[in-house]
This record gives structure tokens, sequence and C-alpha cells, in this order.
């Protein structure tokens, strides 16, 4: 039975099922931009600055939706206020003119203490009897005081600050060159605070004496009925009667130097800031891209020239350029300048994208995937829709995120200085620029405006840091 | 590095859930550690800053704003002097400086009235005018002042060659405007030196306040021989000026530093107390003098703004204030292809214009009035003040009343919309501050689309003459003490007429202003100019400008002065505390 022949017969075999998959993945796909997406999710900072962008949005579409204040309105009984509660004014009748009061000069007492020969009053003569001729109101303050004899004239003066202890009378709001007026209507930029009011009498060359009388008055704010109207604060004149106490127009954020709301002014300003910050980059990116990657694809000669024209145009000063145009289109006096700058910034910026893009072609242009697919057959219109611009996707986002926030700096650098937006146009360069005067004095004017510059080119940065993060394969896994 | 590495590879692996912590307490003390960098940096940056404002500031301290013992005192300027040759000059930084190292035949004291300067008495007649030098008036080098230098430089004036813009303030002299017109040599002027202490001088026309005329820094002397050995530089710098006044120019670093030292040769030296008037500051920032005056390094501070007066206060400094005498307006343009040529148009915007609201709600600077007129207050008439004389009519604002006149410009003008206005103005943040006002102001009350034109103030002075503006916010402040100083600006021929207003009847008033010598009539010929401005709305007066300034108190005897160089220190005196 050694060797007994052994036949096979088909039903010893038995098909074999074809096996296609190879491998078996455990857990779903993750694309590219899934992928991107979830490492962005996880970059704390670059989710903030994205929360703080889409709040940015809402708040210049949205916001003057909602807080419905014309920015350009001026509110001259609330100039400079800084944020805080609404204000109450009391209705008063319209301001009458007033002819003030009148009194004989009094002649010097004859050698009086002190009188200098000549002088006709002694030098430490102070007024008495200052008094208000009527409740002061922020629409008028009208003091009255006894004649000083020999006085030729008198010199007032307002502080805001008790003139004791040590004399210092403040703003010297009035100068009366006539004995005979003994009195006094002060209408300048009253608020509803303490005054502390002096009167000096004026000695016969007209230098002041050293003596003084000072009357703490309080203020309280009012406003006539047909003002309160024409501003637009109530609708109806008569349907208010004096006495009666209105609640002045609330401006959350307080108001400029010319008492607009700067609410308001802010959520348009953000506008021709936020426009020409996100306009503009996609304008020059889509140049930059188009340059590039033909640059980039064509290669050798082409590429030289182009790169080297490229170079010519990084080369030319963008502010020269920016006034340039604004001749060039006719842009006159108290025009908007946004649109030159639009055009300047979309003629001067490219070169930098087109660098990034032909960079990245070249660099795919050699890789195996091309050649394969080359050898397959695929066109040129194919390789680059299919291949070369979604691979340098990647790239064109991240110049794209870092060009948002220079270029929104640029604007408010050249509103600043007086090159952007026209008046009464708001934008936060201008704002800046007129908050800097009164810095010192009402600090919310400057700073406002500087604080959403400064919030929204770091949520923009820092976005693009995250994108760029989650973008790049290279840095895949590493944080 | 290493260890970022190895963290990122586990993070590779599935289990993300337990990796998240740690990344994030990493970014957490990353941030923490970057906020702390940033603070401690911050500090430090700010302790070095002081320290060196501390090194730099006690190298100057041994100056300080008011030194007794040497009878210094130290104050800033607001610009580089522009130009110091005197036939040339028309800014008030210039003139305040040659103010001090000039004197003219005569001067306004510290009283602002005329006193005899290099003159020493003097006889103005219908026809003419005689000067008598005195004998001791000297030049810096000690050669004496003749009447010689004053021909000189009067005749280099009215030399066309010099294109003086003050050309025409010689008008009055016989052949000037002819001279300056070409037409004569300037040896034809009217004026003529019969010695060296005698000046004799030919009137075109007579002229009833010649004797303000002549203390006008246009007609400061020139000595002949000096001006020429400059060979072109005369007054380019502190060597090519030779002074007559009470003070010469030791220093003149320019954009930097400027220093005037007491001069010995002057006549009069006796009556100058102060030895050197040092100006090593030049900022146009109001804040940075407010700072230097608080640190106790300048003596003045002119022109106090809106905006740091809180602050004055709060540091209890004595402010005071003092009228420049200038008159602001809209100058309105009165060619035919330009809107504001319809005298409705112009009515409609005289009636909504509210002077005061502008003075008291935006402007807020006391000192500043209200205006009324072309005419300022201060002006004298004939025995007291030339405004309580001829009063001016009076305007009410009246919005109702100024729709009607916009309503029928429109239809004279046979437009549905006004054209946009375009409101020139300068690019100061005060005069920005009114534009967007006016700005406001007539939009809501005619419905005006105004646009503001901002330039500085040379290419405002261009687009002015070239009449490119519809509006222009502009000021006039006073060449000499009479009304006449405001009285012609608006005469057909006048170049700073620079809307082209013109008027027949203003035009013989004008004639009549210049041309009588009684004052009386004089007088009513200017109190009928500032009636014809109002009621045919030439212009719309703004306001009458006031400065507050803050002196310290140990310096006294400043003048300040409408009319003339200001401030005058050279009158003044230090007491010591």
């Amino acid at each position: 039975m050694s060797t007994a022949a052994f036949e096979f017969g088909p039903g010893d075999f038995e098909r074999v099922a074809i096996e296609r998959r190879t491998q078996t993945l455990s857990r779903p796909s993750v694309s590219y931009w899934q992928d991107a997406w979830r490492r962005l999710k996880d970059n704390r900072r670059a989710l903030i600055s994205l929360w703080i962008v889409i709040a940015l949005a809402f708040f210049t579409l949205a916001g003057p939706l909602l807080w419905r204040v014309d920015p350009a309105a001026q509110d001259l009984d609330q100039v400079s206020q800084a944020p805080g509660l609404p204000q109450v004014a009391v209705i008063v009748e319209p301001y009458v003119p007033w002819a003030g009061l009148r009194a004989t000069p009094l002649a010097a007492p004859a050698g009086g203490p002190g009188a200098a020969a000549g002088a006709g009053m002694p030098t430490d003569a102070a007024p008495t009897g200052l008094r208000l001729v009527e409740p002061a109101t922020t629409q008028a303050v009208r003091l009255a005081w006894d004649p000083v004899p020999g006085a030729t004239g008198y010199q007032l003066y307002r502080n805001i600050y008790d003139t004791e202890p040590d004399g210092a009378l403040g703003l010297p709001v009035a100068e009366i060159l006539d004995p005979a007026q003994v009195s006094f209507e002060d209408r300048l930029d009253l608020e509803a605070v303490p005054y502390w009011y002096s009167v000096v009498a004026l000695d016969a060359n007209g230098a002041e004496a050293d003596g003084y009388v000072t009357l703490r008055v309080e203020t309280s704010r009012v406003i006539s009925a047909a003002e309160a109207e024409t501003l637009g604060w109530i609708d109806d004149a008569a349907a208010v009667a004096i006495g009666d106490e209105i609640v002045l127009p609330y401006h959350p954020l307080g108001t400029d130097y010319l008492g607009r709301d700067m609410l308001s002014r802010l959520m348009y300003g953000a506008r021709v800031s936020l426009f020409i910050g996100v306009v503009a980059p996609l304008l020059f990116v889509v140049v930059g891209i188009v340059y590039g990657s033909a640059a980039g694809f064509i290669g050798g000669r082409v590429d030289q020239l182009l790169m080297r024209f490229a170079d010519f145009v990084v080369a030319l000063p963008f502010l020269l350029f920016m006034i340039l145009f604004k001749i060039a289109f006719g842009i006159g006096p108290g025009e908007s300048g946004i649109f030159p700058m639009l055009v300047a910034l979309v003629l001067l910026a490219w070169p930098a994208t087109a660098r990034l893009v032909r960079g990245q072609v070249l660099q795919i242009r050699e890789e195996g995937y091309i050649g394969a697919s080359q050898l397959l057959g695929a066109k040129t219109t194919y390789l680059v829709l299919r291949h070369m611009i979604p691979n340098t996707m990647g790239v064109i986002l991240v110049t794209l995120t870092f060009a948002v926030p220079s270029v929104i700096f640029t604007e408010a650098f050249l509103s600043f200085i007086g090159m952007g937006v026209a008046p009464p146009t708001p934008s936060w360069g201008s704002m800046s620029n007129e908050g800097l005067r009164t810095m010192l004095t009402h600090p919310h004017e400057l700073i406002f405006p500087a604080i959403f510059i400064s919030v929204t080119v770091l949520a923009f940065n820092l976005l693009g840091d995250g994108l760029r993060d989650a973008l790049d394969v290279r840095m895949r896994g590493q944080e | 590095m290493a260890q970022d590495q190895s963290s990122g590879m586990t993070a590779d692996s599935p289990g993300t859930a337990a990796t998240r912590d740690p990344l994030s307490r990493v970014a957490l003390r990353q941030i923490a550690l970057l906020a702390i960098a940033a603070t401690v940096g911050f500090v430090l940056l700010m302790a070095a800053l002081s320290w060196a404002s501390d090194l730099t500031s006690s190298s100057t301290t041994s100056v300080g704003a008011i030194d007794v013992e040497t009878g210094t005192i130290t104050l800033s300027l607001t610009q580089e002097p522009p130009q110091l040759d005197s036939t040339r000059l028309t800014d008030s930084v210039s003139g305040m400086i040659l103010g001090h190292v000039m004197e003219g035949l005569l001067r306004y004291d510290i009283n602002n009235q005329l006193a005899p300067g290099v003159a020493e008495r003097w006889d103005i007649r219908t026809d003419g005018a005689t000067f008598w030098l005195r004998e001791e008036a000297r030049w810096s080098d000690g050669e004496p002042v003749t009447a010689h230098d004053f021909v000189f430089a009067w005749q280099t004036a009215v030399d066309p060659a010099t294109a003086s813009q003050y050309a025409f303030i010689f008008y009055v002299f016989k052949n000037a405007e002819a001279i300056n017109r070409g037409e004569l040599p300037r040896e034809a002027l009217g004026a003529r030196a019969v010695s060296d202490l005698e000046l004799e001088i030919e009137f075109e026309r007579p002229v009833a306040y010649f004797d303000k005329l002549v203390a006008f820094q246009t007609y400061y002397p020139i000595r002949e021989d000096f001006y020429l050995s400059r060979d072109g530089r005369y007054a380019a710098d502190a060597v090519d000026l030779l002074y007559n006044g009470p003070f010469e120019i030791t220093v003149w670093v320019h954009g930097a530093h400027v220093r005037l030292e007491k001069n010995e040769h002057y006549w009069n030296r006796d009556e100058i107390s102060l030895n050197v008037i040092d100006f090593p500051y030049i900022t146009a920032d109001g804040n940075a003098a407010l700072n230097l005056y608080r640190d106790g390094q300048i003596a003045v501070v002119n022109g106090l703004g809106a905006e740091s007066l809180d602050q004055v206060l709060a540091e209890r400094w004595p402010v005071r204030r003092y009228s420049d005498g200038s008159v602001w307006f809209f100058q309105i343009n009165h060619r035919e292809e330009h809107p504001t040529s319809n005298y409705n148009l112009r009515k409609a915007l005289q009636l909504v214009n509210d002077p005061g609201e502008l003075v008291y709600k935006v402007i807020q600077i006391p000192g500043y009035t209200p205006g009324e007129s072309l005419f300022p207050t201060w002006l004298n008439g004939q025995n007291g003040l030339f405004r309580q004389e001829y009063p001016a009519p009076t305007v009410t604002p009246n919005v109702a009343l100024a729709r009607e006149h916009l309503e029928q410009a429109k239809r004279e003008l046979g437009v549905d919309e006004i054209p946009p206005i375009v409101l020139l103005a300068d690019d100061t943040p005060g005069a920005s501050k009114q534009a967007e006002y006016y700005q406001n102001r007539l939009m809501q009350t005619l419905g005006l689309d105004i646009r503001i034109d901002k330039q500085i103030f040379r290419q405002r002075l261009a687009k002015a003459e070239a009449g490119e503006f519809d509006l222009a916010l502009y000021g006039w402040g006073p060449d000499f003490d009479d009304p006449l100083t405001f009285g012609d600006l608006f005469a057909s021929w006048n170049l700073n007429n620079h809307g082209e207003y013109a008027n027949a009847e203003l035009d013989a008033q004008v004639r009549i202003a210049q041309e009588s010598t009684d004052q009386a009539t004089r007088m009513a010929a200017f109190g009928r100019i500032q009636e014809i401005l109002i009621e045919d709305v030439a212009i719309i007066p703004n306001y009458e400008r006031g400065v507050l300034y803050i002196q310290d108190p140990r310096l006294r005897g400043v003048g300040r002065r409408v009319v003339g160089p200001d401030p005058d220190y050279s009158r003044a005196h230090i007491v010591a505390d």
C-alpha cells in the first residue's frame, strides 16, 4: 500500500472567496478638512478668537438694527459724556437773551486804605453781594453783584473745584470793561455740576484787584420743550409742561467731543474696518493665486519674468499710490477715500500671496502623483483644479486670515492720519485720532476704538495662527 | 522641545480624551507665562524710561523756567520762525521774535499805546509826514540807525523782486503801487532821507492812520551795506541779521532752538530788565507745552485747548485770557458758478447759523465770543469803541424762515437739491471740530450735503485764492489799529477777497474810508460797510477768538496785544518769590 496512486478530484478543491478588503478601519474615516476642524477646536485660543470674530460680525451687521442711533447726530447737551447712567432734564421756558443789570458806577472813596495815587480804587477791593439772579440751570447762569467804588470793570472766573484754600479762581470766563455792568450771564458749556464763580474788580489801569468774592452755584440740567422736539427727544412739544422731567437720550458708551453716540459710531466704524478688512484680502488673494499658480506652473522664463514683476510691485510705496489713486479717481475733498484704498491694496498687496502660491505649485509639480496623473493623460486644467489648488488651499487660507488683521490695521492707520473715511462717517482709526486729543480728560473716547482695533487684530491673528497649525499636515498631531 | 515631540506622539494615538487636559494645561501655562513676561517687561520698560527721563531732565533743570540771578526766562515756540526778513514776514511767530530784536519808528508800549521808537518826534500832514530820528539809536554792531536804513527797507519791500505779500501796506506812499507793479524804479518811492536823522515821506493820498502803520513790522529798518554783504542770505541765520531792538538773536538752531540776549547797543537798554529770553523748545503740541510748564521748564503756555482746561483747573494754575483780535467767519464764494452766489441760499445759511451754540457748546473755550460782525468789538471808533457807536445788525437764528429762503434758492437755481457744498477748513483739531459741527448743523436744519475739505494752512490758502470752495472757515487778524484793517477786506480789488465779492456801494464806502481824514465820515463809512456785509450776506461771522494762557506768577509785565508783536516779553521783569 505504499505506492498506491493518489488522484485529486475536483471535489478536493473549494473555491476561495475573493477577498477584496485587505484592511479594515475600525474607526470612521477622517478627511483633511474634518481633521483640520478637529484640531482647530482643540486650540482654545483659536476657538475663542473665532467666537470674537463671529461676535464682531454680529456687532457690525445686526448691531445698527438693534441700536438705532444715528452715528452722525450731535447731542450738544451731552458732549464728551463718560459711559454711565441716563440723564434727566427738566423742561423749562426757551432761552431768552438777558440784558443784564446795570448800576451807576460809584466814584472811588477819597484816600481809601491802600489807594494808590490816581488809581482810585483800593488794591484789595472786593465786590460784595455776589448772587444768582435766578436759579442756575445748564441753559444759563445769571449772576449779579454790587458795584465796587472806583472800579473800571470786572473780571469773572469760574472753577469746577473749590477756590479755597489757595484762591485758584479757575477760568476767566468774562472780562467786563463797563463799570456800569454789574451782572454776567454764563452760557459756556454748562454741565449739571457745582461751579465756583468769582468776581474781581479792575482798577483804572485795567489791572485786577487782589480781593475777590466767590459764590458756589449748583446748576440743574434743563432743556426747553422746543429744543427737545427739534432734537427728536420728545414727539410733541405741546405734550410736555414746564417742570416735567424727560430722560435724555441714553449713551451706554458715552459720547464723543461733538456729543455723538460712541456705541453707534463704533458699530458703523466697524463696518468700514471689517468691510475693507475682508474684501481687500479676498480680492488680492485671488489675484495672487492666479498670478502665482500661473508663474509656478508654466515655469521657465515666464516664471522669471512674472516673479521679477512681482518684486517690482513689492517695492512700490503703498501710501504714495494711495494718494495717487485718490487723485486719479477724482476723489474730491470731503469724499470717502475707501475706494482708492481698496484699489491700492489690491494692486499692491498681491505679490506676497503670489510668491507663496508659486512656491507651493513648484513643489507640487515635482510630486510623484502629478507625474502619475500626467501619465494617465490628465490635462493641465485638471491638474491645476484637482491637485494644485486643493493642495495649496491651506497656505492660501492662512495668508487670508493673516491679511485680514493687517488690512484692518492699515485702514485704521490711514483713517487715523486722515486719508481714509470722510467725516461724518466714523471709522475706528479716525475715532482714535479724535479721541487722542482728549486722552487725559475723556479717556473713553480713545480707549473704546483702540480696544476694538486691538481685539479685532489680535483675534484675527490668533485665528490665523490656529488655522495654520490646523491646516498644516506636517503639524499634524504635534500639539 | 524633545518633551513636546514625545507628548505629541502620544497625542496622535486614539485616546484623545485623556490627552486633551494636559494639552490645555500647557496652553494655559504658556498664556500665563506670556502674561507675566509681558507685565514684567512693561514695568521694566517704564522704569527704564522714567530713569532716562530723570537723567535728561536733571541736565536741564539747572536752567528752569525762570532764573532770577541771570535774568533768564525759558519759553517754547509753536513753530520755527519761518521768515525773519521784515520785508517778507507774514506770520505771527516770526512777528513776535522780530518784535523783540527790531524797532520801528514807533512801537506799542506795555499799555498798547503808540510810543516813540527810533523816531523822537514826528509830524503827520495830509500830504506827507516827517520823522526826526533819535541820535542815540544804534545797530547791534554799534553803528547809528539812520533815515537811510528806513528808506532802503521800504524800497526793498515794495520792490517787485522782493515779492512781499505786505507790499500793499506801503500803498499810501507816493508811487508805491506803481513801483510794486514794476512801472517805476524803486528809487521813485515817496520816502527820502533829508539827513541822517530826518525822514521825509510823501503820500499818494491823505491817510488818517499813518502813525499806526509805521509801527507795523514791515516798516522796520534794514541797513543797506549789511543787507548787500549777506549776498541774498539776509535773515537766513542769526549772523545774517543786524538788530536795532532791545534784544539780539544769539542762537538760532533751525527747528530746535532760538535764544535772544539783551542788545547792549539798544538806545533804551536801561528799560530792559531781562537778560536772556530762551526758546529751547519748539512744539506745536499743547499737551507737551503743558507738561513742560508742570515740570517747571517753561514760564508760559499759550493758547490752551478746550480739552486741557480740566487738567489746568485740577492743577490749580492761574489762567489768564486776552483777545488776539482776530475775527473768524465763513468766507463765501460769490463766483457765479458756485451755488453760494445765490442770495437766498446765503440768507438761509445765515439764518441757521447760531454763533452762540458754536462758541458755548462746540468750542467751549472762555474768551471766544459769538461773532456778529466783521468788525471786532475791540476796535476803536471815533470816541469810544466802534461797535458801540455802530452796533452790528442783529441776526436771530430762524430755521423756518431759512427753509423758505432755501426753497426760493432752489427755484432760482433751477435744482431739486442743492449740490454738495464744499467747506474748506484748516486741518487743525479746532477747525475740524467746527467743520464737523457745521456739517451736521446744515444737514439737520437745511438738509444740505456738506463736504469738508481739510487742508494744511498753506494749501488752504492756495485753494481759497484759486476759488476752489463754496464756504471756507476763515480768520482775519488786524495789521494796524484802525477799522480799515478789516474794512477793505471785501473791496472788489482786495487780493484777500477770495470769494470775489463785488458790491459797488461797498467799494464806494471803502474809498471814502481810505481817503477821508475826517474820523466821523470814516466811521460812518465803516458802519455802512458793516451793514452791507450782513444784509447782503457777503460773509457769515462765527466768532472772535480769545486766547487762554498760563504764565508763571514770578514773570510780570508781559505785553499781550491785539496789534503788534504778541506776546511782548521785552519789558517784562522777574519778581523773586
